[in-house]
């Protein structure tokens, strides 16, 4: 699933007919004063300005000023640009027009195993939220449209009538064509209001997630996505990311601050189920990280410097199952080369290191493991015969 | 018995490389089973016409391969299943194109990263042709002593170790690839091993979920127990979880949930596989999806590394109740044959070889010239005639003989456009030819004539030195046996109208002061011949020998050295002729003597 920003996702919906507020995304306050010169509604309207970042609860940190005018939004972003939260930096601010209206609604549509599913409320804005069952619901078969009965329907069970019914009835159908064409798996509008100029609904807040794996059909798509946890991508983090969008099988790395124990096992499913013995035991996760589908061994080695470059770690977990075609010998190569070069720049001091594994080539890759402890690393081998995680409760040992 | 793969599948696999891998390794399994291979077809239209070679035992079987599965299950009535390895792009219409066939009834896709909606839509088409879609992202699936499809399973010896050559009694059902053979692995530990296991893959919507699988195992009486391996995300254990509680069911249900550190993760953060994400308000989490099996009366083991012994004990209990009995092992199974490679590491076969060499070897990081490393000697300050000595004489020679061969290349690189060696060489550039066969063109002329005197020069000097022949004697050594003396003789240049190249080499190698006895017998001779005719001196290959031979080159080696040097100057001529882009050119009449007789008549055929 990808996130994608407020900017680009209002820019989705404009395309498949959905009325959105004028808005303009800036990275300069030059940039934000040219563009009120050029644009009449920045001057005639009330403006909103919002970091345009991938940051939760931007209203308590300041980062969102409503009912501004222009030279009001100039300042904002003036005070808003460069300001670090976090890891973050803001660095994109999002002025769009206030909306004047009075009723707020709801509309979101959502992927099911089936299909999807169309989410409509007579109530819209914090209200939805502590209102629930007031969302109706239709679900739709993967390829089926709604027809036009059945979103009357959905309108009418949802408390809408008269021309309100048809307009929200119209709003929902875009919102579908725009999740279907758009490979979405997600598109939720909050609130959706009648704007008092022209009597049409408007999508204020959109909240927009992608299908990732279907970037290659969308030629379009010319934003970045965003980080789905609230901060940016580390150094690190990138870093392994350009590798793992070079390679064939997988590379992957989320450092966690404040934990102790790092991680390096092999595959997504076990990868989870290390991570999970380590915090039933007590342990505090340093990072989450994988490698899968047989990469090549310089991949494996960059990740492993990654890992072993996390502050204040006192173990690491090589984990993983028995591979059905991930060459062990040749992804502990990897692995091997990267404890090398953390050891030579004077890394991993008091670091025990825990290795478990199975697979092509098993005996081999356990046996240059275990050599290791001839070059003074701390260094624990175990293959299959033992349990899974069991070397993690061993590390974890009081 | 078992489930979805068994004795009548037979497969065709849609897909390039890691099609043809996947059908080795299904290979392997036959052979373990003694059971011919199970892929009886490929569709790659890239390749379409020709065969992919399969290792079965010691043997290799060639699988054709087609450009459609209509073309395939034409000439394969047999297949029933297709394996899916095409790119994400493109692998829907694949997938698509698979289950419209009406042979085939199982559709099972390894590609990873297929959007969510072509996996929904394929999904959606073969429960409506009553078939089964399976993946994406699926490890394969593979059914104990029946049939494998995919990599399921692994090595070799990991199919022998997790007893997969023949059937056990558990069900086993994963997202994860590599945690379905680590299941595998432990029923065969810790009971008698699988009847099927199925990998679903790792995305959000499974074209086939638990619960589809959960009911096929129902209904097949071998099977007595399920382990499904879950994870947090999406609804698939919770509708497991729903079936199992639905009534009273004939099979076990075992299973455990991975995603329990996600309730002590910063706040959305989430990994693992793309299916593995926790919806709103808790759903889909670890701790809801455990419960909901354990209410269900799934056994759920706390942690992973307790599911061991939970299947242990449900094993336990069915040798009790006599519903299995402790498997009978065959006595002996079939091994693999090893490939030459590995038998010989293992000291178990000795190979006479085939060719033997002296000077090099480029097993390691680098290649080894007569075993120093090539960066060594660069690093080191050697030169090109070192590595020249090296290779063609074992030796590192000195400074001084490196300078003399420098020089002897220098001089003898390239002597024009007329002679043979470039001529051929411009010749054949101008007809388009390319760069190594032009060079060859000219290289091919390189003989007795032209260039390939040096060798016999330096033979026939040292003959003479050697036996300490007198300059007369030699002579008529040579005119009794063998003719003019190579080395001797030029075509143009003479007494009045001297080599330069032959002057400035003599005077160079006479500077250093070193004993050159062959060049003083060549330059001697040489007094001898040019009274007798002032063309007959001693010429650049006579010279270049006598000298090379005086430094220790072996005679066998010396034509080499203007083969190597005139070949600087025949790229040269090549690169020229085509950067002029020049036009084929053909001999004019008038440079010809038409020697044949005149145009007559053909006489009948007799």
């Amino acid at each position: 699933m990808a996130k994608v920003l407020e900017g680009p996702g209002m820019g989705l919906m404009k395309k498949w007919g959905i009325h959105v507020p004028n808005y303009v995304v800036v990275t300069s306050v030059d940039e934000l004063t040219k563009l009120g010169q050029a644009n009449d509604w920045m001057k005639t309207s009330k403006l909103v300005a919002k970091a345009h970042e991938a940051l939760g609860s931007r209203f308590k940190l300041g980062l969102v000023k409503v009912g501004l005018d222009l030279n009001g939004a100039i300042a904002a972003t003036k005070e808003m640009i460069g300001r670090q939260v976090g890891s973050i930096t803001v660095s994109q601010v999002i002025v769009s027009e206030m909306v004047p209206h009075k009723e707020e609604y709801y509309c979101a549509v959502k992927s099911t195993r089936e299909g999807s599913e169309i989410l409509v409320a007579n109530c819209g804005g914090i209200e939805v939220e502590s209102n629930w069952d007031r969302v109706k619901r239709l679900c739709l078969e993967v390829g089926q449209a709604p027809s036009a009965g059945q979103l009357e329907k959905l309108l009418k069970d949802a408390g809408f009538t008269g021309p309100l019914a048809k307009k929200m009835g119209d709003f929902a159908g875009k919102m579908f064509t725009c999740f279907d064409s758009e490979d979405a798996q997600y598109l939720e509008v909050n609130p959706v209001v009648t704007r008092e100029s022209d009597g049409e609904l408007v999508a204020l807040d959109a909240v927009t997630l992608l299908d990732g794996d279907a970037k290659f059909r969308h030629p379009d798509w010319n934003f970045q996505f965003a980080a789905e946890f609230g901060r940016s991508y580390s150094k690190d983090e990138v870093e392994v990311m350009a590798v793992d969008s070079k390679i064939k099988g997988s590379v992957k790395f989320i450092e966690i601050p404040g934990g102790d124990t790092a991680m390096l096992p092999a595959g997504g499913g076990a990868s989870v189920y290390y991570s999970d013995a380590v915090v039933a035991r007590g342990g505090k996760l340093a990072n989450y990280a994988e490698y899968s589908g047989d990469p090549p061994d310089w991949a494996v080695e960059v990740l492993t410097e990654k890992v072993c470059s996390l502050p204040g770690i006192k173990n690491i977990i090589v984990g993983g199952a028995i591979a059905n075609f991930t060459d062990v010998k040749k992804t502990f190569g990897g692995i091997i080369n990267g404890f090398r070069k953390a050891k030579g720049d004077g890394k991993l001091k008091g670091v025990k290191i825990w290795v478990r594994r199975g697979g092509p080539r098993e005996k081999e890759g356990l046996d240059a493991m275990r050599a290791l402890k001839d070059e003074g690393f701390d260094i624990n081998v175990f293959d299959r015969n033992t349990p899974l995680t069991d070397i993690v409760d061993k590390a974890l040992q009081k | 018995m078992s489930i979805l793969a068994n004795k009548d599948t037979r497969v065709v696999i849609q897909g390039g490389a890691a099609g043809v891998n996947a059908a080795r390794r299904m290979a392997e399994f036959c052979y373990l089973i003694k059971r011919p291979l199970t892929v009886e077809a490929f569709v790659y239209p890239p390749d379409a016409g020709k065969t992919n070679e399969v290792p079965y035992g010691s043997g290799l079987i060639a699988i054709p391969i087609y450009k459609t599965i209509a073309e395939a299950t034409k000439n394969h009535p047999a297949i029933n299943t297709s394996l899916v390895y095409i790119g994400a792009d493109r692998a829907m219409k694949g997938g698509m194109e698979a289950l419209d066939d009406p042979n085939i009834k199982v559709v099972s896709m390894i590609t990873e990263g297929v959007p969510e909606k072509d996996a929904k839509l394929l999904g959606a088409h073969a429960r409506k042709l009553g078939k089964v879609f399976n993946g994406p992202s699926s490890i394969g699936i593979i059914s104990a002593g029946a049939c494998r499809l995919g990599v399921i399973g692994g090595a070799f010896d990991n199919l022998v170790l997790s007893k997969l050559y023949r059937e056990g009694s558990f069900g086993v059902i994963t997202k994860s690839g590599g945690l379905s053979n680590e299941i595998i692995w432990i029923c065969s530990q810790f009971a008698d091993g699988i009847t099927t296991a199925i990998g679903i893959g790792g995305d959000a919507y499974p074209g086939t979920d638990y619960v589809s699988y959960l009911e096929m195992f129902e209904n097949d009486p071998q099977t007595k127990a399920v382990v499904i391996v879950g994870e947090m995300g999406g609804d698939l254990e919770e509708r497991a979880a729903e079936w199992y509680g639905a009534k009273k069911r004939r099979v076990k249900l075992i299973g455990v949930v991975s995603g329990f550190c996600q309730e002590s993760l910063p706040k959305g953060m989430k990994f693992g596989h793309a299916g593995a994400k926790e919806g709103m308000k808790g759903e889909g989490s670890a701790r809801s999806k455990s419960d909901a099996l354990k209410k269900s009366g799934a056994i759920v083991p706390a942690t992973f590394g307790a599911l061991g012994p939970a299947i242990k004990e449900a094993y336990q209990e069915l040798l009790k109740s006599g519903q299995v009995k402790e498997p009978v092992e065959p006595a002996v199974l079939p091994r693999l044959p090893k490939s030459v490679e590995e038998a010989m590491k293992a000291d178990e076969v000795m190979v006479a070889p085939l060719i033997r060499t002296t000077i090099s070897d480029d097993r390691g990081d680098e290649p080894c010239y007569v075993g120093y490393p090539a960066s060594e000697l660069i690093n080191k300050g050697y030169e090109i005639p070192h590595v020249i000595g090296l290779l063609w004489d074992k030796r590192l020679i000195s400074k001084q003989d490196a300078e003399i061969i420098k020089r002897i290349m220098m001089l003898s690189a390239d002597h024009g456009p007329c002679v043979s060696g470039a001529y051929g060489t411009i010749l054949a550039a101008c007809a388009g030819i390319g760069l190594s066969q032009s060079v060859a063109a000219g290289l091919i002329m390189i003989g007795p004539r032209f260039g390939g005197a040096v060798t016999d020069a330096g033979r026939f000097f040292k003959y003479a030195v050697d036996n300490k022949m007198s300059v007369d004697e030699f002579l008529t050594y040579m005119k009794m046996n063998h003719g003019p003396v190579p080395g001797i003789g030029h075509r143009v240049k003479s007494l009045r109208n001297p080599d330069k190249r032959v002057k400035e080499l003599v005077g160079y190698v006479k500077s250093l002061n070193i004993k050159t006895p062959c060049l003083d017998f060549a330059l001697a001779v040489e007094q001898v011949t040019a009274v007798k005719k002032d063309n007959l001196i001693l010429n650049v290959d006579g010279t270049m020998a006598a000298v090379l031979v005086d430094i220790g080159f072996p005679v066998d080696s010396l034509n080499g050295f203007f083969i190597l040097s005139r070949t600087i100057g025949l790229i040269g001529h090549w690169v020229d002729q085509k950067r002029q882009d020049s036009r084929l050119i053909r001999l004019f009449d008038y440079l010809v003597n038409y020697a044949a007789p005149k145009r007559r008549e053909v006489p009948p055929l007799k």
